[in-house]
Formats: C-alpha cells, structure tokens, sequence
C-alpha cells in the first residue's frame, strides 16, 4: 500500500519536472486553468507577450480588449520589455572553464564563415576573456572524426540519427559526454522540426509548448518559426499574443519580403482592427515606395466587406475611393457588390443600384440580384424586384426571405397592379410552399381589391391557419366574409376576435348601427376570358370541377372535418384522406392539400392514389396548374383518372397560355386536350378567340358560326365582331 | 530521488527476468539485424512494406520494443527520436497514427492509435528502468497519462479501450463504442499502472480478458476486428466482417501477458486452425477462409499456443527467422523472445 503511495508521488512529481512545457493546452477558449499553465513559460521568459495580462489582471479580460483600451505609453514600454527579454534571452547562463571550439571548429572547416562569426560572438559572450583565433579558418581540425561526424549529420537536419549516434558511442565509450553545444542545438533543431510538424497538423497547443519551452527559436533569423508561433496563437483564442508575434517581426526583423509577408498573413489572420496597427509598422523600401503599397487593394475591401458585415458605414472615404477605382478598373464582380451593400448601408439607393446592376451584368448571383431586389424594394419597384429574384428564391435562405418579401411588396402595391398570371401562380406556389403569413394575406387582399373575397378568404383562412394569432389576417378574413355576406364565417370571427381586436370589435359596431346591412353578393370567380382587361386572380377553380361541390358550407360538414383532424399526428392516413375530401368539398382546396400529402404517406397504394388524385384536383383548383401535374405523378392512377386530371390540367394551361396571350401554345394545348376529350363550348370560344388574336379570323368565324348556330350567346356575339370588323375593312 | 527508485524497483519486477539480470537478450543479434536492414530506415522509421512502404505508430512501437528486446539501445534512441519528432504532436500527448513518405506534410492522418500509443509507452518504460534513462520514463508517464485521459473510458459498466482519439466512440458513432480486441496489449497494463496508478487499468485487463471470451461471431467462432459494443458485442458496420490479420495478435498478447486460463487459449487456438482446415482470415458472415496465413510470423503463433496448453515443442522451422513481411516479422520475434524467457522447455 505505502508502494503504491509512492509511486503516487512519483507519478506526480515526474509531471513537473517534465512537464514544465507538458500541461496539455486545449484549444477551447473557456479552459483558463489550461491557457494560463501554458502562458506561464512564454511569461516567464518575457518573450511574446502581452504584457498588459500583469498589469491588467489575471485572467482572459487580457486577450482582445485591453489591446485596445491600454494606451500608447503602455504599448511602448511593454515593448521595451520583450526587447530588453529578447536581448537577455541570447544569453544563456555563463558557463566557467575553457570554451569548447568544436562547433567553432566544424563551421570553419565547412569555410561557413557566417555561422563561424555568428560561433565567435557567441564564445566571447560567454567567456569576455578568451581571445578568438587570429586566422579562425586555420583552427585545426576536430581530431576527433566521430565528433565531427556527429557535426556533420546535425548539420544535415538528420537529428535522429545524431541521438542514435550519440547512444552508441556512449554504449561503446562508458563516461564520453557529448559536447554540450552540440546538445543544445541539437535540442533545439528537434523542437524546431516538432514545432512545424506540429503547426502543419494543426496542433496549436503543441506549437505554443514547444516555442514557450525554446526561446531560443523564437528570433528573425527564423521567422517562419515565429508565424507558426503567430498563428497558433490566434487560432487558439489567444489573439492579442498572436498580435505581438507580429509586432514583434515587424519592428526587430529586416528581411524585405518574410516582412511583406508577414503583413500578409497578419491580414490574413486578424480582424482589420488588430491588422491596422501592425500594417503602420512599415517601412520605405529602397525605392523609397512604402514597403506594403501592394496590401492597400486588399486593405481597402476588408475595410469595406468588415463594415458591411458589422453593418457599419463607417469607412474611410479613402477606402471607399480605392475600392471604386477597383472596380471602375479591374470591374471584379465581388469589388461592387462590396459597393453595391455599402451604399444601401448609406441609404445611397442610386449609387447602390447602380453597383448592384454592374455586378449583376459582370457576373450574375444570388448576392447581386439580393441587393438590386432589396433596392429595388425600397424604391417602389417590387414588380421588378419580384423578377429579378426569382431564379435565385433557391440559392440560400436569406435569397428565399428576400424574394418573398418582394413578392409580398409587389402584391401589397396600390392601387393593385395588374400582375401577369403566370407571375401571380409563382408568387402564390413560392408563398405556399414556405407557409409564408404575410405573403398569403397581401394575396388576400390583393384577390380582396379585384373583387373576389371567395379567393380572398381561402388566402386569409391559410394566412391564420399558419399564424393563428396572426390578427390582420382575421381582419382580412371578416372583410372577406362580410362581403361574402357569410354570416355564420363572420360570427365566428366576431366571438374569437372581436375582444382582441378593436378593429374587428369596431367593425360590428358599425354593423348593427347600419340601417340596412349591406348585402352583397358573392362574386362569381371570374373567367378569364370573360373580361380580357383583368387578369385572373388566383387562386381559382378549375374549370371542369370534376368533383361536385358541396352544395352549402354546413357547420356540420365542417365539424365533420375538424374531427377528422383531430386525430393529431397519429391520424391514420385514410381519416387524413378522408379530411382532405371534407375540406375540397368546404372549398378549403388549400387545407385539403395538405390533408392529401399526409395521405400519400400511406403504405396502402389505393389510398395513396385517391391521395395523388385529389392532391391534383385541389391544385387544380387553386389555379397551382404545375403543382397538379405534379401531383397526378406522385402516385400511379387508374387510366380514367389520370385521364380526367390531364384534361383538366390542359384544359388550365390553355387558359394560362391564353391570360399570358400565348395565342399558339393555347391552341396547342387545346388540341392535346381534345385528343382525349370533346371540346366544352367555353373552350371553343377559347379557341376561336386565340385563332382570332393570331389573326386567323376565318377559323376562328367556322367556330363562332357553329356555336352561334346553337343559340350560343358568346358565338353570336364573335360572329358579330368579326363580320363588322370585316365591313369597316372592306 | 526515492520515489524514482522505487518506481525504476516496480517496474523492474515487472521486467521477464532476463532482461533485469542482463543475460543474453531474448532476441538475438542477427535477428535484430535483419528485421533492422529490412524494416528499419536509417532516419529511424519502422518501414510497413506490406502497406506502400508508410510507417505508423503501431510500428514505431514494435521497433523500440524488439530493439529493447534486442538490447540495442542505440537503435531504440534512432526510433524513439524519429518517433518523437515525427508522430508525437498532438495537443492531447497522442502520437499521430499515420506517416507517409511519399506525402507533404508526411502526416496523413492525425488521429491516433491506441494500440501505437500503449506499445511506445510500454517500450519507453521497459527501456527506461532496464537502462536506467529517466527521460525515456518522464516521455512513457506523459504518453500513459494521455492514453488513460483520452482513451480509456466506462461503457455499460465495463472499462474499455478506445482504438483511437477520436472516430469511435458513443457520441462519434451511432454504433459506438467500436473497439479493435486486437489493441489490448494485456503485458502493458500493469506497466502503465506502474507509471499513473489508476484502476482502471486493471479492470481494463480483466474486463479485456471477459470480452476475448464473448468475442465469437459466425460459424468461425472468432472475433472480429472492429466490434461494436453499443448493445450486445457484434461485428461494426461498416467495416469488413472479418476475423482479420489483426486479430492474430489476440492469442499472442493473452499468452505473452500470461492472463487467460488455458482453456480460453485452448479454444481460440481450436478456432484459429485445425486439422485440414489452415489458419486463415476468415469471412465471418460465411465461416469460409479468405486469405491463408502461411506466414511462420502467423504460425509461431499456433505453435506457442500449443506449447503453453500441452507442452508441445515448437517446430525448428518456426524457430528460424527469415523476414519477409514488415508485420509477420515482428510476430514472429515477439513470439520467439516470449518462448525463449518462458517456455524455453519448448524450443
């Protein structure tokens, strides 16, 4: 037991003995104890460090803040010290006795004669009365050839070999000590070797315990020893030492381009803030140009991509400058949308659309059309916003939000604008699919304002479906309502809302002091073609509702739907089927959608038909014409039904092409269609008025004459118009 | 001072009783020349010329143990620095596992390798109080300390190793723990203990001992190289099912550890081979053989199995050293230099 005691001890005292450099260094920043232990070498040998952690506190409060709050005068004398510990660090402790010249020896043997310089400045550092050589070249050989050969694979970097050699000769040679130079070089040419070993395998804590255990390593004759040092620092959350490492090359070391780097790899590393000082540091090249011209470019854009980041418009207005010349010259893409985000910053909108649209046309992205939508947006002009975003709704995240909130700008216009439909079906599918709150009510009120509160409703009913708190869709949903006169949908607005809401409460007021409430009836969804100058609003119903709808919105209906969802996540794919019937039947296509998706779920194939199936037709209704092609695919369907929605489908697409005055594509559309089924009268007339627009008028007359003959009023009245129109021709 | 001495007297009792007393080393000097002159690049590095000629940490290990075995101190000082300044880098004290000549920076992988890990603490440690070398004993500590720190953790109530920093464990691998069996190097745990005394490297041994025994998959009835101990042992997915050239050492670490009862050793060497049906890694899912291990580095093994359970004499042509294949060639030495201290009887 006490053996084990013992070995306890031993265990710990051999740790610090060792271990001066051992204590393991994490890279989490939280791990104090661990940073601390390792700071503690590099502290003690005064070198690279932040001297402002003594006079600041103990602690992490020293690492990036009191770099900046820690005045001038303390920056110059805490330099003074890693100076004055630099200097006192090249002297290692006097030794007595005579010199050992073996290195001396081997160096003038090579006829190295910087090394051999270097070999007697530092002997006659060490022993002030030994007199140097007159002819240091002329110094015997070492007459020991082991020894020199030992000399020999040091100087080759073969350091293992030196250790084995070492081993052997004192197996061989009981009592032979190697030179003690040798072993402290040798030393040292391992931790190097480790030290960028280590550096490259990312090893931070390692390359800061081998440069705190090696001062000796840390010197301009080695810089790159110091940028590993360097890195290491920052990237373990030490950025202030990392900092002085810099500093440290840029004020003690000479060489033109490790200091050119240096600078480099300081910007490269560091947040301007920390680079600025350092770049100061600088010197006049020979040519008397300021030795790092070349770092301003790169300067000048971190300067502005910083602030863009921080949301800052601070810049200096010389970076600003530099960075337009960049652009003007060089035109890099990247340079002006730097340009492009910081004007908008400014509230420049000219210039920044400007920028934007240069970029866009220098090389399109996700990035350019963001912030020409975004400026576009603020400049009153969503339309183009909308489609200029479009293609890149998919690109990222923040790309989705912005085309959404063009899209919802755009439909929010007033007075509303005419949208193409095929731009409103997209803006709908888009809103749908990222279950977007204030880019369903804007459909609301955008179906509201042509007068159609049935669509307007659906719009609203989804907009609260996703935000039930959400009070402006309730709003919406009672104007809707109302002018829908649905009472039951308005009462039931007026018990949930009208104590929330004061508007709504406002509303009722109104209402039962009106003499006569204002009966309006419900406006039929209109068909496109019937009046040319507007265009459809979507969503809307199919034109062959191949499934009848109910014939009244009973409560019961739609209580019979809430209990079918009330089965919660655990509902059985055929009551999500069954749901997804209810709500088509309430005209709540939307809902019914999504009933149908959870369907499609199931392992039962017919389920998962009649789920495709009714997915098509409740897109069908929504006028979302893709979206039921889609759907029909999702599941295999018996030949009647696919049949049935692919008529359908084309049947919507001629409509579309027709609105989007795709005269050709409606005609084709139609011919696909009538290879399946017989044409319905609203088609022919369809069909008539697009050969008419392609200016086939005589087709287009066969086919009025024909319904015309069958007393129908549309046929008449085309027959009319192209028979006057011929006469005022003729 | 005295804590020193009385570590160095542990650790020598737990030396075999050749090497404290200095007789002839268990590995002889021309064996050691030839695993040196085939396997040993002059820079120090263990060359695994059955896998492109890379070295890793496993290998560095072996070397210093064979050169300690050899009592060559000046080839163990060559592979120990190379291994040092080469592999040992990382912030947690591990060496990485994987060296490439031919890549730039020739550190390809920087996880490491428990069994690398535990052969070069165990060899520095032996070394050190054999030879008398603190730095080889404070170097052996600091490795221990990691691999206990790192690598050997709790799971379901047993205490196993992890087969390297980072990759394996629960929170890595939704089948983790996956452990390699052929990484517990049953003879080193009692001289990591020596090192940092903890418990938990003596159930580490026992625990090891009672999986060995579990380790039986497919018709073969042999463990496979990855196992997977999220519920019960199972070979680990993705990874071949197979009882592998690793999974030989299994058998050698028992029998050179002296754990295990000689029926547990009885059974695996009537796993390993029988008549008319070679050794062989084998396909686990099949039982069926896939590569013969005709090897004498693979079938010393057999031999030594049958020397400990019957007394069996070990075949003079197993005796004989003729190095082919970097890792055969050191089963082949360890298994010569355990029989040589132990069961001399049998040669």
């Amino acid at each position: 037991m006490s053996l084990m005691r013992n070995l306890t001890a031993l265990a710990a005292a051999s740790l610090l003995i060792g271990t001066v450099a051992i204590a393991p260094v994490r890279s989490q920043p939280a791990d104090d104890s661990a940073a601390s232990a390792a700071a503690v070498p590099l502290e003690r040998q005064g070198r690279l460090r932040p001297v402002e952690e003594t006079a600041g506190g103990a602690g992490r409060s020293g690492t990036q803040g009191t770099a900046e709050r820690s005045p001038l005068g303390g920056r110059t004398s805490q330099l003074r010290m890693v100076q004055d510990a630099v200097s006192a660090q090249a002297q290692p402790p006097r030794p007595s006795g005579e010199p050992d010249l073996s290195a001396l020896r081997y160096f003038a043997s090579r006829g190295d004669t910087a090394r051999l310089q270097a070999e007697i400045a530092r002997l006659r550092s060490l022993y002030p009365d030994w007199t140097p050589p007159a002819d240091p070249l002329a110094v015997p050989q070492n007459v020991d050839r082991q020894l020199e050969q030992l000399w020999q694979l040091y100087a080759e970097g073969r350091y293992a070999e030196v250790r084995a050699a070492i081993t052997e000769r004192q197996t061989s040679e009981p009592g032979w000590t190697p030179p003690a130079d040798l072993l402290s070089r040798l030393a040292l040419g391992e931790a190097r070797t480790r030290l960028i070993n280590a550096s490259d395998q990312k090893q931070y804590a390692t390359v800061i315990e081998l440069g705190a255990a090696n001062p000796n390593l840390l010197n301009c004759s080695d810089v790159d020893v110091l940028w590993r040092i360097a890195e290491a620092f920052v990237r373990t959350d030490r950025r202030q030492r990392g900092v002085d490492a810099y500093r440290y090359i840029l004020q003690h070391c000479d060489n033109p381009q490790e200091r050119l780097a240096t600078a480099q790899k300081a910007l490269a590393l560091l947040p301007l803030a920390d680079a600025r000082p350092l770049l100061a540091l600088e010197r006049p090249l020979a040519d008397g140009q300021p030795e790092f011209a070349t770092l301003r470019d790169g300067l000048a854009r971190r300067a502005v991509a910083e602030a863009n980041e921080a949301n800052r418009t601070d810049v200096d207005p010389a970076d600003v400058e530099r960075l337009e010349a960049l652009a003007g010259s060089e035109g890099q893409a990247s340079d002006m949308l730097l340009l492009g985000w910081l004007h908008r910053a400014k509230g420049e909108l000219d210039a920044a659309e400007t920028w934007f649209r240069r970029a866009n046309q220098k090389e399109a992205s996700a990035s350019a059309a963001q912030g020409l939508a975004l400026v576009l947006v603020a400049r009153g002009k969503p339309g183009e916003a909308e489609a200029i975003m479009f293609g890149w709704r998919d690109a990222s995240d923040e790309a989705r939000a912005t085309y959404l909130a063009a899209a919802t700008n755009y439909l929010a216009v007033e007075p509303a604008p005419v949208i193409a439909p095929e731009v409103l079906t997209r803006m709908a599918t888009e809103i749908l699919t990222s279950r977007h709150t204030p880019g369903a009510q804007q459909l609301g009120w955008y179906a509201q304002s042509f007068n159609q509160p049935q669509v307007a409703a659906r719009w609203f009913e989804t907009a609260l479906q996703w935000a039930p708190q959400d009070e402006p869709s309730a709003y919406g949903l009672l104007v809707a309502r109302d002018a829908l006169n649905d009472r039951p949908g308005v009462a039931e607005i007026q018990r949930n809302w009208a104590s929330r809401s004061p508007r709504i409460a406002a509303f009722f007021e109104r209402l039962a002091t009106a003499t006569v409430p204002s009966v309006r009836t419900a406006a039929a969804v209109a068909a496109p073609k019937a009046e040319p100058a507007r265009p459809p609003v979507l969503p809307r119903q199919g034109p062959e509702p191949v499934r009848p709808a109910a014939e009244t919105r009973g409560i019961s209906r739609q209580s019979a739907c809430q209990a079918a969802s009330s089965g919660g996540p655990a509902a059985s794919a055929q009551q999500m089927l069954m749901q997804g019937w209810c709500l088509m039947d309430l005209q709540r296509p939307l809902e019914a959608v999504e009933s149908f998706e959870a369907a499609l779920k199931s392992p039962s194939a017919p389920i998962r038909e009649d789920a495709a199936y009714g997915q098509s037709l409740a897109y069908l209704r929504l006028g979302l014409t893709d979206n039921a092609a889609v759907a029909a695919t999702k599941s295999p369907l018996r030949p009647a039904r696919a049949a049935e929605l692919q008529v359908a489908i084309l049947a919507n697409r001629a409509l579309a092409a027709f609105s989007a005055q795709r005269y050709r594509e409606t005609l084709i559309y139609l011919d696909q269609r009538a290879a399946l089924k017989a044409e319905t009268t609203d088609l022919m007339i369809l069909r008539a008025n697009a050969y008419r627009a392609l200016g086939d008028t005589a087709s287009a007359l066969q086919i009025f004459s024909v319904l015309a003959e069958i007393g129908n009023g549309d046929g008449m009245k085309g027959v009319e118009e192209i028979r006057s129109l011929d006469d005022h021709n003729g | 001072m005295k804590s020193w001495l009385s570590m160095l007297f542990t650790l020598l009792m737990l030396l075999p009783a050749s090497l404290a007393h200095a007789v002839e080393p268990s590995i002889h000097e021309d064996e050691w020349a030839q695993y040196r002159s085939r396997f040993l690049d002059r820079g120090g590095r263990i060359i695994d010329n059955g896998n492109r000629g890379i070295s890793h940490s496993e290998g560095q290990g072996y070397g210093m143990l064979l050169a300690f075995l050899a009592d060559n101190r000046a080839d163990f000082e060559l592979i120990w620095r190379f291994t040092r300044n080469e592999l040992l880098l990382r912030d947690d004290g591990l060496a990485a596992w994987k060296w490439d000549p031919a890549a730039q920076p020739h550190v390809t992988d920087v996880n490491s390798a428990t069994d690398g890990d535990l052969l070069i603490a165990y060899a520095l440690a032996l070394a050190g109080s054999g030879w008398d070398n603190r730095d080889y004993v404070a170097a052996a500590t600091r490795i221990a300390k990691s691999i206990l720190r790192e690598t050997v953790v709790r799971h379901a109530g047993k205490t196993i190793l992890l087969p390297g920093a980072s990759g394996f464990s629960s929170q890595d691998r939704d089948d983790g723990p996956v452990i390699n069996p052929s990484y517990w190097i049953f003879e080193a745990f009692p001289v990591m203990n020596a090192l940092v005394p903890s418990e938990a490297w003596g159930r580490l041994s026992t625990d090891g001992l009672q999986l060995m025994t579990q380790l039986q998959f497919g018709p073969a009835q042999l463990p496979a190289e990855w196992v997977s101990l999220r519920s019960a042992p199972r070979p680990a997915a993705g990874f071949e099912r197979i009882f592998g050239y690793n999974s030989v050492r299994i058998p050698l670490y028992m029998a050179r550890a002296r754990v295990g009862d000689t029926a547990a050793l009885a059974r695996l060497r009537a796993a390993l081979a029988a008549e008319g049906r070679p050794m062989a890694t084998v396909d686990l899912s099949t039982g069926r053989p896939l590569q013969p291990l005709t090897d004498r580095g693979y079938m010393i093994i057999l031999s030594l199995l049958d020397c400990i359970t019957d007394g069996t004499r070990v075949p003079e042509t197993m005796q004989d050293f003729q190095p082919d294949l970097y890792f055969p060639a050191t089963l082949q030495l360890l298994a010569l230099s355990f029989l040589r201290e132990e069961h001399a009887a049998c040669l």
